[in-house]
C-alpha cells in the first residue's frame, strides 16, 4: 500500500492524479516550477516541493531534482503523468534504483516499444498487421524501389529512430523517391543520431483509431474499446469520442479484431500498467498498427465515462501489485462519450499561444458534463508549456445526446482575458460531417480550408 | 507568555490548519499568521512569520530568544542566498564540527556557507555573494526546496 506518492507533472493531469490519490487515502506531494507557483495542482497536494525555474528542461525534465524532492518527502512511487518523463525509460530505471515505484511499464518494456522496428516486428510475431512496408532498415535507394513497387506508391521513408512527424519523407513515384531517400537518412542523422530507414506504406486521410489497454503485473491484460482521436490538427488531436463512428454497420467486427490485436501487442512487450495502442484505418476497413502510447493520455476520460472505469485508480493499484478487477467480459460501452480539449490559443492567429490572466472564469456544469481542468479565475496562464487548460467531456446515452451536451457546454463556458480555441470547438460540433460521424484525419484542414472559415468566424 | 506557549501555539496552528491568531492582553499583543497559499499545509514553504508588538520593557529579549525561523522585514540593502537545488540543509560539515557561518560571519564568493545533502551526496554550497551573514533562515537538519532563501546577507 502506498502511503505518499509524488506527483512529476503539472496542470490538469497532476489535478487528476492528486484526485485520484486522494480518493485512495494516499498523501499527495507535488513538484512545481516556479511559473506554476500559484498552480492549482499545488494548491490541492499536501505537500509541495519548487524544483526549479520555469523551462521545463530546469524543473519537470529535471530527474536529479524530482528524485531529490522525492528522497525528502520519503514517497512510496512517482506517477509521472503523460509527456515530461512518462515515457522515459532511464527515469523509470533511477525510480527503481533510489527504491521508488515508478507507475508505469518497465524500461524494458519501454524500450522494446520505442524503436520504430523492434516494435513493428513485435506487432508482426503478435499477429497484428502494420502498414505494409520494408522487412527493417533498407540500406540504398534501389533496395527502396524494390519495397515500393511492391506495396504500391505513395510510400514515406521514416526514422527507424524518428517520432514527432520527423525524419519522415513521402514519395509518390520513384523520381521523388530517390530524392527524398537522401535528405531523409541526413535529416534522422541530424534529428535522431541514427540515420537508419525503412519504407512504409502512406495511407491517405487515414482514421486515427486507438485501444485503451490495461495489464497487471500478473500478465493479464484487457482492452478498454477504443477511442476515435481523427479530429487533429497538425498532429495535435482536438476532438476525441468513444465509441467511434466509424466502427458501425459492415466494420463493427473490427472493434472486436482490433480489440484483440492490442492486447496481443502488449502482451508481447510485457506490458504493466495503462497504455494506448494506435492504429490507422482506411476507409475500407483495414486497420494497422502505429505505435503504444507508454502512458495515460490525455484523452482517458472518455473512455472512463464511457467503461465507468477510473484509468488513474487503476495504474496505482496495478503499481502496488494489485491484480485487475475486470476480465475482458466485463467491459462494456454505455452510452457515448466526447472530449473537447480547451486550449489557451487563438483560432484566427493560426492558433497562436495565448498565455496571460483569466479574468472570468466559468465552466460548464449539469448532468453528463465532466471538465478535468487546473484553470481558474485569476489564473495566469503560463507561456512556457503547452496550452491546454483544460478538457471538456460530455457523456450521454447515444452519440447525439452526447454531442448536443457538448454544444450546449461550450456555449456555456465563459473565459475572459485570454484567447481559447471554444469556437473552434463549436465550429467543429456543428459541422455536418462531424455530426453525422464521418471524417478522418483530413477533416480540421477541409475545416479551417475555404469556404468553411466562415462558419468559424460565425460561431465564435 | 513565553517561547514555549508561542511554539506550542504554532504547532497548534499547523495541525488544525488555522492561518491566523491574534492574543491581545494587558501588558502585550502577538499576531501570528500563516504565509503561502490559503488553508494549504505547505510543509517546505516559507517558515512562519510572526509579528510582535511588546510593551518597552519586553521587547529585546524576547526578540532576542524567538526562534531563528521567525524573522523581521528586511531593510532595503540585504540580499538572500537562496538554494539551488533541493535537499537537506546542514549548517556545518558534519555534526560535531563548528557551522561554517554564524551571524556576522563575512563572506565572498567562494565561502562555502552550508551543506545540502540530496541523495547521500553532500553537496557545498557558495555563497556566490560578498558581505555579512545577518540570518540564518532555515534550521539544521530541515529539508529544503530550490529557490528557498537561505541566509540573508548584507552585501559589502
Amino acid at each position: 500500500m502506498f502511503e505518499k506518492i509524488l506527483i512529476a507533472n503539472r496542470g490538469e493531469i497532476a489535478v487528476r492524479i492528486i484526485r485520484a490519490c486522494k480518493e485512495l487515502n494516499i498523501r499527495t506531494v507535488a513538484v512545481y516550477s516556479e511559473a506554476d507557483a500559484n498552480s492549482m495542482h499545488v494548491q490541492l497536494a499536501d505537500e509541495a516541493i519548487c524544483i526549479g525555474r520555469p523551462a521545463a528542461s530546469e524543473s519537470y525534465l529535471r530527474i536529479d531534482r524530482i528524485i531529490s524532492a522525492a528522497e525528502i518527502a520519503d514517497v512510496d512511487a512517482i506517477h509521472p503523468g503523460y509527456g515530461f518523463l512518462s515515457e522515459n525509460a532511464h527515469f523509470a530505471d533511477v525510480c527503481e534504483s533510489c527504491n521508488i515505484r515508478f507507475i508505469g511499464p518497465s524500461s524494458r518494456a519501454m524500450n522494446a516499444l520505442s524503436d520504430k522496428a523492434v516494435s513493428r516486428n513485435l506487432a508482426k510475431k503478435a499477429g497484428v498487421p502494420c502498414p505494409p512496408g520494408s522487412e527493417g532498415i533498407v540500406e540504398n535507394e534501389t533496395e527502396a524501389q524494390a519495397v515500393a513497387k511492391k506495396i504500391g506508391y505513395p510510400i514515406m521513408i521514416k526514422a527507424v529512430a524518428g517520432g514527432g512527424g520527423r525524419g519522415m519523407r513521402v514519395a509518390h513515384n520513384d523520381i521523388s523517391l530517390v530524392k527524398g531517400f537522401h535528405t531523409a537518412k541526413s535529416e534522422a542523422e541530424k534529428c535522431f543520431g541514427n540515420a537508419g530507414v525503412y519504407v512504409e506504406k502512406l495511407i491517405e486521410n487515414p482514421h486515427h483509431i486507438e485501444f485503451q489497454i490495461l495489464a497487471d503485473q500478473k500478465g493479464h491484460v484487457i482492452h478498454l474499446l477504443e477511442r476515435d482521436c481523427s479530429v487533429q490538427r497538425r498532429n495535435q488531436k482536438v476532438v476525441e469520442e468513444s465509441p467511434s463512428p466509424m466502427l458501425e454497420g459492415k466494420l463493427k467486427r473490427l472493434r472486436d479484431k482490433m480489440g484483440k490485436a492490442a492486447v496481443r501487442i502488449a502482451e508481447a512487450a510485457h506490458y504493466v500498467g495503462a497504455g494506448t495502442v494506435e492504429f490507422i484505418v482506411d476507409n475500407e476497413g483495414n486497420f494497422y498498427f502505429l505505435e503504444v502510447n507508454k502512458r495515460i493520455q490525455v484523452e482517458h476520460p472518455v473512455t472512463e465515462e464511457v467503461t465507468g472505469i477510473d484509468l488513474v485508480r487503476y495504474q496505482i493499484m496495478i503499481a502496488m501489485g494489485e491484480p485487475l478487477r475486470h476480465s475482458q467480459g466485463d467491459i462494456e460501452a454505455k452510452g457515448h462519450a466526447i472530449e473537447c480539449r480547451i486550449n489557451a490559443e487563438d483560432p484566427f492567429d493560426d492558433f497562436r499561444p495565448s498565455p496571460g490572466r483569466i479574468d472570468m472564469y466559468y465552466q460548464p456544469g449539469g448532468r453528463g458534463v465532466r471538465v478535468d481542468t487546473h484553470a481558474y479565475g485569476g489564473y495566469v496562464v503560463p507561456p512556457h508549456y503547452d496550452s491546454m487548460i483544460g478538457k471538456l467531456i460530455t457523456f450521454g446515452r447515444d452519440r447525439r445526446e452526447a454531442m448536443d451536451k457538448m454544444s450546449r457546454a461550450l456555449g456555456e463556458y465563459m473565459i475572459t482575458g485570454i484567447k481559447s480555441n471554444i469556437g473552434f470547438q463549436q465550429a467543429i460540433l456543428q459541422d455536418p460531417n462531424f455530426r453525422r460521424g464521418v471524417y478522418s484525419t483530413a477533416f480540421v484542414e477541409q475545416l479551417l480550408s475555404g469556404a468553411r472559415r466562415e462558419l468559424l468566424e460565425e460561431k465564435s | 507568555m513565553d517561547l514555549k506557549d508561542i511554539k506550542a501555539i504554532i504547532d497548534l496552528m499547523r495541525k488544525n490548519a488555522v492561518s491566523e491568531f491574534e492574543l491581545e492582553k494587558q501588558d502585550f499583543k502577538i499576531r501570528l499568521k500563516r504565509t503561502g497559499s490559503s488553508g494549504v499545509i505547505r510543509e517546505f514553504d516559507e517558515p512562519l512569520v510572526g509579528t510582535y508588538a511588546p510593551t518597552a520593557g519586553g521587547a529585546a529579549s524576547l526578540a532576542a530568544a524567538l526562534p531563528s525561523s521567525v524573522s523581521a522585514p528586511a531593510p532595503a540593502n540585504e540580499s538572500e542566498i537562496k538554494s539551488p537545488m533541493i535537499g537537506t540543509f546542514y549548517l556545518s560539515p558534519s555534526p560535531e564540527s563548528a557551522a561554517y557561518v554564524d551571524i556576522g560571519t563575512e563572506v565572498n564568493p567562494e565561502t562555502v556557507v552550508c551543506i545540502i545533502e540530496a541523495m547521500k551526496v553532500m553537496n557545498e554550497i557558495k555563497a556566490e555573494a560578498r558581505g555579512v551573514v545577518t540570518a540564518i533562515l532555515v534550521d539544521n537538519a530541515k529539508p529544503v526546496e530550490f529557490g528557498q532563501p537561505l541566509f540573508k546577507i548584507r552585501p559589502l
